[in-house]
């Protein structure tokens, strides 16, 4: 399957940039677009920063996922802390990554 | 699906998940070429030594840059060396750059943190 | 595409250091390149998006 030239993956890597994350999903949003989002490792701390809830809203649910690895070892409880906004089959392993860079023409690190 | 040329940078001690997020990509049938940048080296447990050789096997490769690559890994892990300018050459080719995590920090880390 | 086609998108999160600055030097070598600073001030997002959209490949520094 050819990567959708109309989508947005962002994959978030670092835990500082929220307000970054969200802005360019609204913008893309506002532009038509489809945005994806993967949070690993330490950004997993981002889920329970309020604007994670908001991001949430700008999306399918289907295409926001977070690292279940990164989130147990980070020592959150992925049974019964589901963040707001997540579904608990969006924690996901490092393939979501994967279907990103398959799915999306468009990319970019935070 | 198209297998993806992915370098992974690495320029934090903490942040040397990067390797383990370079793995998953192989797995996916991408190659992944983990950097550690300016000798912010992980500590070499098996886990992360398994990890190193995996990506090897997956043909990928995990780099040092700016610093001397460690040498006698556990788990037969490789680490090559690749200067500044080898690197910023080899990621013309890339599909994909990943600087992850944090930039590299202006201080050693404290005593607290050996743990 | 040919590579001398290529349109590159250099994003930095915090000011470049040299490093960072002679990678950038070398990836938009014989490339259409263009920047964006998210640490300047307010950053203009629609801006960002349309500029990710307009180049072939984004580096997002950090």
């Amino acid at each position: 399957m050819a990567a959708d030239p109309n989508k947005l993956g962002i994959f978030v890597t670092s835990p500082q940039h929220m307000r970054h994350i969200l802005g360019i999903t609204k913008a893309a949003v506002r532009a038509g677009k489809e945005v994806m989002v993967f949070f690993t490792y330490k950004s997993i701390h981002l889920t329970k920063n309020p604007l994670f809830r908001e991001l949430t809203e700008l999306c399918p649910v289907e295409n926001i996922a977070i690292c279940a690895d990164s989130y147990i070892c980070e020592g959150y409880d992925n049974v019964n802390d589901v963040p707001p906004g997540l579904i608990d089959k969006q924690m996901r392993t490092q393939a979501f990554h994967g279907a990103i860079l398959d799915e999306c023409a468009k990319y970019i690190v935070m | 699906m198209e297998s993806l040329k992915v370098y992974i940078l690495i320029a934090n001690r903490v942040y040397n998940d990067g390797i383990r997020s370079g793995l998953g990509l192989a797995v996916e049938n991408h190659y992944a070429y983990p950097v550690i940048m300016n000798g912010e080296f992980p500590r070499f447990s098996d886990y992360m030594s398994e990890n190193i050789a995996w990506i090897m096997d997956m043909e990928g490769q995990v780099y040092s840059c700016g610093a001397e690559a460690p040498t006698e890994l556990p788990a037969d892990a490789e680490i090559a060396n690749i200067s500044l300018e080898e690197l910023g050459e080899a990621m013309r080719d890339a599909d994909v750059i990943i600087p992850y995590g944090l930039p590299k920090q202006s201080h050693e880390p404290p005593a607290a943190c050996s743990e | 595409m040919s590579d001398d086609a290529m349109k590159i998108l250099q994003v930095y999160r915090s000011e470049p250091t040299d490093d960072i600055k002679k990678l950038v030097e070398i990836l938009n070598r014989d490339r259409v390149a263009d920047e964006f600073k998210l640490y300047d001030g307010e950053p203009n997002y629609d801006t960002l998006v349309q500029k990710i959209f307009a180049n072939d490949k984004t580096v997002c520094w950090w």
